[in-house]
């Protein structure tokens, strides 16, 4: 009986915690609610209602998984970004890597009838169905990072791996390697587009001094703990080597632990992608002297807020797409750009 | 004894309907607090037809799992394996129809007897090389992603409906009747409701609760354990392939890494609908229920936008509160 009666207790203040949460919602936006009551009676829609006076947009954040770190990034621009637009309320959700988490998590969006969606899809066929009922129903979507099939969506926003890769060649053909050496090259899982993306467009960026040659290249699978053991075989294998490009920071920092146990490590320079503004992040690899250049990977958070500001307030249409650029890390902008991109 | 008939008749009464219908109780508490924390401009956004709906549709893969694991864990076992069945069965079935053009009739008859195939595979391998349910589903949980993985090249398997493409009537599976009712969660009550006949109503049903409760006993009164147990798992398996499909007809796609750790969110939707891990207690609308509750506060949590590591912790400690009370009943 007493065991029965705590968890009574228990489960009451759970109940008080929920109620507490919705009545602290309700009351604001009933306080937003009480003002434009005269643009209340002329919208109905919440989406084409563009550019009408509100106090209070509720925008609904659907991550597909926040066990990544880029991704937790995206989700912290977005939050950074929306500090500037008082009137934005930002909800998120996180799918875990599950694409019927995801569903539902949209399904509770439409249901709460926000006035914008923004969702990063875990994978584009699964999603589509919930993203395409959203806009159907009068939502503007934007997507971050991952299309859906189809063009049911408002705006999409990405990044231009190729453009990353063909940066990083030019960098290391004119700057690191204006007389050209040997290059050992780290790719990700095998197949995955932006790896594919970042190798095509660091060839070409290679391309223009045919003096650096790419003496080995393997997959890593985009983890530190395999690029260790990639990076010595190709050690071993190779008596010189000028230049690790890995197409992603914590493979550039695996290839240097491996060289470091060799003795070899100040005989190459690094490179690698991403450039996350965290504690092990690629920046502080910069900062910290152990890879010569990172490549910012964007994630679009803080355009997505942009956009839906100049939708949602400004009323102006949005462009169907966005393609991001990137920047350039070395040691010169590394810690300007650390606190710039919100590390702490 | 004479206690009991004493004047604390009443009160131990009303303690003991409250033990016995626990799930019942956390139900109505979390309806009673969803109606109330759900209202957001004056709307209401739980006590909506289509947000039932919506709770229904995703517990449903879940339930439908569940209810086989609710026989596993009857008999004091444990199955990991139904999220890599769920994903071998809906990357099979999926590969099956779009690259070999397979009907839909064909389809289901094979996602269905792989899952069964799996579970007679574990079944057999823990009465005849006596080894213990986590042990050698553990194994075979892996085995299944191996299989899949293989079977897809590593990558998802889109599907789109029509002629020469996937059969029309597997996207049925993910259909809403009416634009309302969604398919997967009529076919979750279907399963529940058979299955709890199964288990009260039939010689099968009696003989797996009394050798859940007490195996040597079942077996000295003449009940062929393994084959019961062999069973369980077939129908676990076949549960977990049904459920599969209809995650592939819901995502549209057949995915080898589909339903990783779906095998811990039913083993709590069980112990929340009051089943003992011990085995031998504990029925199938129990469970229903639990996976109900599970679906419901991520429901609630999600129309109000709780952050979503928040969500882990309060879905944690209402884990933690059923198996309390369940510990609370053994004790008596």
């Amino acid at each position: 009986m007493k065991k029965l009666s705590l968890a009574l207790v228990t489960t009451l203040l759970f109940s008080m915690l929920f109620t507490a949460c919705a009545t602290d919602s309700a009351a604001t936006t009933d306080a937003g609610d009480n003002e434009p009551a005269a643009a209340d009676t002329a919208e109905e829609p919440t989406a084409e209602t563009t550019g009408e006076a509100k106090d209070k947009y509720v925008i609904g954040m659907s991550q597909c998984n926040l066990g990544e770190p880029w991704r937790v990034a995206m989700n912290d621009q977005i939050a950074a970004a929306a500090e500037a637009y008082p009137m934005f309320e930002i909800i998120y959700a996180d799918a875990a890597q599950d694409n019927s988490k995801q569903i539902a998590d949209i399904e509770n969006f439409i249901q709460m009838e926000v006035d914008l969606l923004i969702a990063s899809p875990n994978e584009a066929t699964p999603l589509t169905n919930v993203v395409k009922k959203a806009y159907d129903a009068g939502i503007p979507v934007i997507l971050l990072d991952r299309k859906i099939d189809g063009d049911s969506f408002t705006q999409f926003i990405g990044a231009d791996n190729v453009l990353m890769g063909r940066e990083a060649g030019k960098y290391a053909a004119e700057v690191l390697l204006p007389d050209g050496g040997n290059v050992m090259e780290i790719k990700g899982l095998e197949g995955t587009s932006g790896g594919i993306e970042r190798d095509q467009g660091f060839r070409e960026g290679i391309a223009s001094n045919p003096n650096v040659v790419i003496v080995a290249e393997n997959n890593a699978d985009w983890l530190r703990e395999k690029a260790i053991t990639v990076a010595e075989e190709m050690l071993q294998a190779n008596e010189k080597v000028d230049l690790v490009i890995a197409l992603n920071d914590p493979m550039a920092e695996g290839a240097y632990i491996a060289a470091k146990n060799m003795g070899r490590e100040s005989e190459m320079t690094y490179i690698g992608f991403d450039a996350l503004p965290t504690p092990d992040g690629g920046i502080k690899s910069v900062i910290e002297g152990r890879i010569s250049l990172t490549l910012v990977y964007p994630t679009g958070g803080k355009e997505a807020i942009e956009s839906a500001y100049a939708l949602l307030v400004e009323g102006k249409t949005l462009d169907k797409t966005i393609t991001l650029g990137t920047e350039l890390i070395t040691a010169e902008n590394a810690e300007e750009a650390y606190t710039r991109y919100g590390g702490k | 004894m004479n206690e009991r008939v004493g004047a604390g008749l009443n009160g131990k009464k009303i303690g003991d309907i409250l033990k016995r219908f626990q799930s019942v109780l956390g139900l109505v508490i979390l309806l009673i607090v969803a109606s109330f924390a759900c209202i957001k401009n004056g709307k209401n956004l739980f006590l909506d037809w289509r947000n039932v709906m919506n709770v229904l549709r995703a517990v449903s893969e879940n339930g439908i799992i569940a209810v086989g694991m609710t026989m596993v864990v009857l008999l004091g076992g444990i199955d990991l394996s139904v999220g890599s069945i769920l994903g071998l069965v809906g990357t099979g079935t999926a590969a099956l129809m779009m690259l070999n053009g397979w009907g839909f009739i064909p389809t289901v008859l094979m996602g269905l007897a792989i899952g069964a195939a799996y579970g007679l595979f574990n079944g057999t391998i823990i009465t005849k090389m006596r080894m213990q349910p986590f042990l050698v589903t553990l194994a075979s949980m892996n085995m299944a992603r191996g299989i899949a993985r293989i079977w897809s090249n590593g990558a998802g398997i889109p599907l789109s409906y029509g002629e020469g493409l996937a059969p029309v009537q597997f996207e049925y599976l993910q259909y809403r009747i009416g634009g309302l009712i969604p398919v997967p969660a009529i076919i979750f009550i279907v399963v529940a409701i058979i299955f709890s006949i199964v288990l009260k109503r039939t010689t099968f049903g009696r003989q797996l609760y009394a050798t859940g409760g007490n195996e040597k006993a079942a077996h000295l009164s003449g009940i062929r354990i393994n084959r019961i147990k062999t069973l369980v798992f077939m129908f676990c398996g076949l549960l977990s392939a049904l459920s599969g499909m209809i995650h592939a007809a819901q995502v549209s796609q057949g995915g080898p890494n589909d339903g990783i750790g779906y095998e811990l969110n039913a083993v709590a939707a069980v112990c929340i609908g009051g089943t003992s891990l011990a085995g031998g207690k504990g029925t199938v609308s129990g469970t229903v229920i639990g996976a109900i509750i599970l679906g419901l506060v991520d429901n609630i949590m999600g129309l109000n936008g709780i952050n979503s590591n928040i969500q882990l912790i309060v879905k944690g400690f209402i884990l933690i509160l059923a198996v309390f009370m369940q510990a609370d009943k053994q004790a008596d």
